[in-house]
């Protein structure tokens, strides 16, 4: 078959019936197309075909004989791609090319229509309603979109203003940026998981004949949960592969499963884990795993907890029921599982060469994945070298040593080969992570002059066979001083873990206590920033009240009773302040240019334009002269991107190497100096924050540091009373994390962070059959992520004071930022109907009966 | 393995017939249904492609003041055509707001009305239900939140075409090769009775063109998908309305409703509620609430009831012109 691609006639043979993205990515090379829902959903794998957006997932190849077809490649220098990389519409860039190929066509046509007037953001959704963003760049893409048919990057910018706001954004949009999914070396073999189908089983032998098989099972040979991954083979292609992992034979002995959470609340159902040894192997869903211990009952683990005075709390409760009801607040609040969903799926090349070990991978923690591979694999740390240039995506979810890179791993050792794995997107669903669902039992008196008497709070975790749900715990710092009883269970099943994931149990402790303090604000007769202002007493926190305070929307009117109603709501949040305090940075002057090298990685947060902001500020040079050269783990210390720690922990060292640098080279005037300083080099350290840390000492790269981050949302929803149908109108995000280093870049994570709680409120459920605990929403049609549609305008409003002990005076904000969506919208959504949802997400079903309709 | 489809497929319709005789599989129009059933593995194929037959393009004006329009016609190319806006604005609205603009693009009118149906467990490769020739329907002791709200018969997801339900509105036909044309209803016949398939027709019948009739002079017509998101979802419910008027009494109601039952319905029972009343938003209201009577809901379906009472009001309320104002949100 011959057809065109960007310009250029190519000839590919179409046996088998390929799909138009595997013969551009697999057999051509272009891998800024990219393969991401394989369902026609997301729109990252858009190409045009003779000028039209077409999905190259479901467009057989055949039909591109005799056209022309354009990729993300061919848009390179593109107005349009320029405008993706000006106006910073993308984070971690994976959806990037898709969305540049079909605004390009997007652009064309209004511009024919309209000249440069710009289209509004209802036409920019509706054009690309076909495409999905997880990082949430929508304000960005609005932006870029609309200036590009404004004309305003029709012509290439010149000298400074050439600079993009995030390093990497022009080979992000143009496609010729690597991921791990695009890296395709000679002689590469394609490694696929044979995955559990059953619940429980213990598998009692595997026959693979002579197929080299790499065994994924955990020491006692039993799969927990359907999807559990068994073992793994390898073959040049991936359908081979496939052939291959369907003749192996696995015997299971399949034993009765525990799939109800009720039964596992009371303890009850076949276990999951029948030993401490097993017990201690349970993956977690926290940030903190197991580091709390807790005693198990049967399925139930718990409670682990962070009280205070619980007895005074208890007792406090029991009290105000008796005597002044009106002043306690109780319910049941509910969460479902949140799914990650990294549109770049977790994937690892792993190759072996002169005794070392060559892991390229999809994570968030290129240091701490190469010291777990050194040890899993019995090789020195120094022989294991785990790089990620670019990451599509992570949000907590690729921080271990997961089953893609064990199996790559284990495969190309048997192989000798580099064999890589790739997770589909049915696999990513299921075994990818989520954050658990909870159910929560809350409690809050208030007492005569309307200040916080006591809290009580139980939350059952629902991770699956994962534990180490942190909920209630989170609750021990907010809101003064007042007794509480804060406890968290795990409800273990048999059904696939957990995972950290952004802000772990922060957006759900949220949900019950946000609520709760609202309703608590109704029933004191209060305004409900003016009672937070009460109880809260972080100063930094104060300061986004009084912001809060006056927007329009929150002093204006409200409500209305015909169908469409109107409500505001406002939620308030807290969370800590996590770095890594060993954190160094390498500068060495390379022809003239300062390379500033740390084991750090960028999945879109920008942790590479900041390292090389920072050093170029320090310098004083301009940023053509720095080159930040990060995502490998041979080079000095940095941390996992998690925990919000990588700003405060690079942005200190990288200062601190500047300082060095410019020593080293004898003064100032350091862009003079640099033509005769190759090969200089220095290291420099993260210097402590004043008063030191919380945590006395460092474990796993990470410690708490001293003050608390803190956020303060406001929205406005329109609530469709017929239909049940919510609309997130306007967020205000105000966020408190010290000096804000990079504002453009901070306020796209607080943008993606308000679009992944709207999700999280409204449209994701992770949802599993009840009868074998499969993943039912194992696709991106079932698993419900906003779209650009669903995205309101919004405002994001920094508070930069308070973190002055910091070197820099700032911390980080990427988990702080999501925290109080969800809540956000449920006090809106009561503000405007006067039902208060307590079940998430709040789905039209739900809406529609809790008015009675 | 699947053998190797001969890439070269015939372009005319006996032989595309005779080719699938022989090989099996299906045939493929848009390939976007096709397409991710092959993908995830729950379609083996073969593919016989459809979309260079000839005479399946198009619209063209039929002398009775109906239209034809050819069964590779896209749902794009239907919402922007000029004929099909001006005289069956359900149809094209219908056409404009399902799925995404790069499926619209793609996918077909023929394929629309063929494609099978949503179901997640049908569509999970590793899972066995009635629609792949298992023994029972897994979504009824499970998951089937997204399930039909009325019917009894043995698989229990709606039927997915958007079209389907807004053609019922117009009692247009469809023209299939080598058979006589029927009702675009007795597409799909009983819903009670389809558990093994999403239409009647064998896999080698092809599908050739869609029969409009004439508008009504002044016809007004609506139709609505409710959902969550804004764009890009299946809707729970969706349901179509025309009305005509002789002042303010109703001579015409055609509505019909999808997301509820195993096959696209229409709903008679709204109709004749309608049919010589005046459409007053108490009349439109009692009319809607007549399909509560149809609603037999599953275990997770009980919401569906008031939301497809409801969904049909609000086409009924956009038809009569009453909600017209608070669309433009």
């Amino acid at each position: 078959m011959e057809f065109e691609v960007n310009g250029t006639r190519r000839t590919v043979d179409v046996d088998g019936d390929p799909a138009a993205v595997e013969v551009l990515r697999d057999r051509l090379g272009l891998t800024g197309t990219k393969l991401v829902c394989a369902a026609g959903v997301c729109g990252a794998c858009t190409i045009q075909v003779d000028g039209e957006p077409r999905v190259s997932c479901l467009t057989p190849a055949a039909r591109l004989a005799g056209r022309s077809v354009t990729t993300a490649e061919g848009l390179s220098g593109h107005p349009v791609a320029r405008a993706f990389a000006a106006e910073d519409a993308l984070q971690c860039g994976y959806c990037t090319p898709g969305f540049v190929v079909e605004a390009a066509a997007f652009v064309e046509r209004w511009r024919a229509e309209h000249g440069t007037t710009p289209p509004g953001r209802r036409e920019i959704a509706e054009a690309l309603a076909g495409h999905l963003c997880r990082c949430g760049a929508y304000e960005g893409i609005f932006r870029a979109v609309a200036a590009a048919c404004a004309g305003d990057h029709d012509r290439a910018p010149t000298g400074r203003q050439a600079a993009t706001p995030r390093t990497e954004a022009p080979e992000k949009t143009d496609g010729s940026a690597r991921y791990t999914t695009d890296l395709h070396p000679d002689g590469l073999l394609e490694g696929v998981i044979i995955r559990s189908p059953h619940a429980h089983a213990h598998v009692r032998s595997i026959e693979a004949g002579d197929v080299p098989l790499a065994l994924l099972l955990p020491p006692d040979g039993v799969v927990r949960y359907v999807g559990q991954p068994v073992a793994a083979v390898a073959a040049p292609d991936r359908a081979a592969a496939r052939a291959a992992a369907a003749r192996v034979v696995v015997d299971y002995e399949v034993l009765p499963a525990a799939l109800d959470v009720h039964r596992a609340r009371a303890g009850e159902g076949p276990l999951v884990y029948e030993d401490k040894a097993a017990r201690k192997r349970a993956p977690g869903s926290g940030e903190t795993t197991q580091l709390v211990p807790a005693r198990w009952r049967g399925n139930l683990r718990g409670p682990s907890g962070m009280s205070k005075r619980p007895a005074a709390a208890v007792r406090r409760i029991r009290q105000a029921l008796a005597q002044n009801p009106e002043r306690v607040v109780e319910g049941v609040f509910t969460t479902a599982a949140q799914t990650h969903t990294p549109l770049e799926p977790h994937a690892c090349l792993a190759h072996w060469a002169e005794g070392t070990l060559h892991i390229q991978v999809s994570t968030q923690s290129v240091k701490r994945v190469a010291e777990l591979a050194a040890e899993r694999f019995d090789v020195p740390v120094e022989r294991v070298v785990a790089r990620a240039v670019h990451v599509g995506g992570g949000f907590g979810c690729k921080m271990g040593l997961t089953s893609d890179v064990v199996a790559a791993v284990e495969l190309a050792r048997l192989h000798g080969a580099p064999v890589r794995v790739v997770l589909d997107r049915d696999e990513e669903l299921t075994d990818g992570g989520y954050r658990p669902g909870t159910r929560i039992r809350l409690a809050m008196a208030a007492d005569a002059s309307g200040d916080l008497s006591a809290l009580a709070m139980d939350a059952d975790s629902d991770g699956g066979v994962s534990v180490g749900g942190s909920v209630a715990a989170l609750a021990r710092f907010m809101y003064g001083k007042a007794p509480r009883r804060l406890r968290d269970f795990d409800t273990v099943t048999h059904r696939p873990p957990g995972a950290p994931f952004r802000g772990p149990g922060g957006p759900t402790l949220c949900w019950a206590l946000e609520q709760a303090v609202d309703e608590m604000a109704h029933r004191l007769g209060q305004d409900p920033i003016d009672l937070r202002r009460r109880w809260d007493g972080n100063p930094k926190r104060h300061a986004l009240y009084d912001w809060a305070a006056t927007l329009p929307a929150w002093t204006g009117r409200r409500a209305g009773t015909g169908r469409y109603r109107r409500g505001v709501g406002v939620a308030a949040a807290n969370w800590l302040y996590f770095l890594d305090p060993v954190t160094e940075v390498e500068l060495t002057v390379e022809d003239g240019v300062v390379v500033a090298r740390c084991a750090v990685q960028d999945m879109g947060t920008g942790s590479r334009t900041v390292l090389r902001r920072a050093v170029a500020a320090a310098l004083g040079l301009p940023e053509t002269r720095v080159r930040a050269d990060i995502g490998h783990s041979d080079t000095v210390h940095g941390p996992t991107s998690g925990g919000s720690r990588t700003t405060p922990s690079l942005v200190p060292a990288a200062a601190d190497a500047a300082a060095r640098l410019r020593e080293a080279l004898g003064g100032p005037g350091v862009a003079a100096r640099l033509d005769a300083a190759h090969g200089l080099r220095v290291t420099g350290r993260r210097p402590r924050d004043r008063r030191g840390y919380v945590t006395p000492f460092t474990l796993g790269g990470i410690a708490v540091g001293r003050g608390f981050t803190g956020s303060v949302q406001v929205a406005e929803v329109e609530v469709d009373t017929r239909l049940g149908r919510i609309r997130p109108l306007r967020v205000w995000s105000g966020i408190a994390a010290g000096r804000i280093h990079e504002d453009r870049l901070a306020r796209s994570q607080c943008e993606g962070a308000v679009v992944q709680g709207i999700g999280y409120a409204l449209y994701e459920e992770r949802r599993v059959d009840p009868a074998t605990g499969r993943v039912l929403t194992e696709n991106l049609e079932d698993y419900r992520i906003p779209g650009i549609g669903d995205t309101p305008e919004i405002t994001v409003h920094f508070h930069q004071e308070g973190f002055e002990h910091v070197p820099g005076g700032g911390v980080g904000l990427g988990e702080i930022a999501t925290l109080p969506t969800a809540a956000c919208l449920a006090n809106a959504v009561h503000d405007a109907t006067g039902w208060r949802p307590y079940d998430l997400p709040i789905r039209p079903d739900r809406l529609l009966e809790g008015l009675g309709t | 393995m699947t053998p190797e489809p001969d890439r070269t497929d015939p372009t005319d319709l006996t032989g595309l017939a005779d080719a699938v005789r022989a090989r099996g599989g299906e045939l493929r129009a848009g390939g976007t249904d096709t397409g991710a059933r092959q993908r995830s593995g729950v379609s083996a194929g073969p593919f016989t492609d459809i979309h260079g037959a000839a005479g399946l393009h198009g619209t063209a004006a039929l002398p009775d003041g109906g239209l034809r329009i050819g069964a590779l016609t896209t749902l794009a190319e239907l919402a922007a055509d000029p004929q099909v806006r001006a005289g069956w604005p359900a149809l094209a609205a219908s056409a404009g707001t399902a799925a995404t603009p790069q499926i619209r693009a793609a996918g077909t009118l023929g394929g629309n009305l063929l494609q099978r149906n949503r179901c997640w467990y049908f569509r999970n490769p590793h899972v066995s239900c009635l629609q792949k020739g298992g023994a029972g329907c897994p979504a009824r002791e499970g998951d089937h939140h997204f399930g039909v709200v009325g019917g009894a018969g043995r698989c229990i997801i709606p039927h997915p075409s958007t079209l389907a339900m807004a053609l019922l509105t117009y009692d247009a036909r469809v023209e299939i090769h080598d058979e006589e044309p029927r009702s675009v209803a007795d597409l799909y016949g009983d819903g009670d009775l389809l558990h093994r398939a999403d239409h009647l027709l064998p896999p080698y019948r092809i599908l050739t063109a869609v029969r409009l009739p004439a508008p009504l002079p002044g016809e007004r017509a609506a139709c609505h998908r409710a959902t969550s998101r804004a764009h890009a979802e299946w809707p729970l419910v969706e349901a179509t309305a025309r009305l005509a008027f002789d002042g303010a009494t109703v001579t015409h109601a055609a509505v019909a409703a999808g997301g509820v039952a195993r096959v696209p319905l229409r709903l008679p029972e709204v109709e004749a509620a309608l049919i010589g009343r005046e459409g007053t938003p108490e009349a439109l209201a009692a009319a809607a609430a007549t399909v509560v009577a149809r609603c037999r809901p599953l275990p997770q379906t009980g919401y569906k009831t008031t939301l497809f009472r409801d969904t049909v009001l609000e086409v009924l309320e956009q038809a009569a012109g009453a909600t017209a104002a608070a669309q433009e949100h």
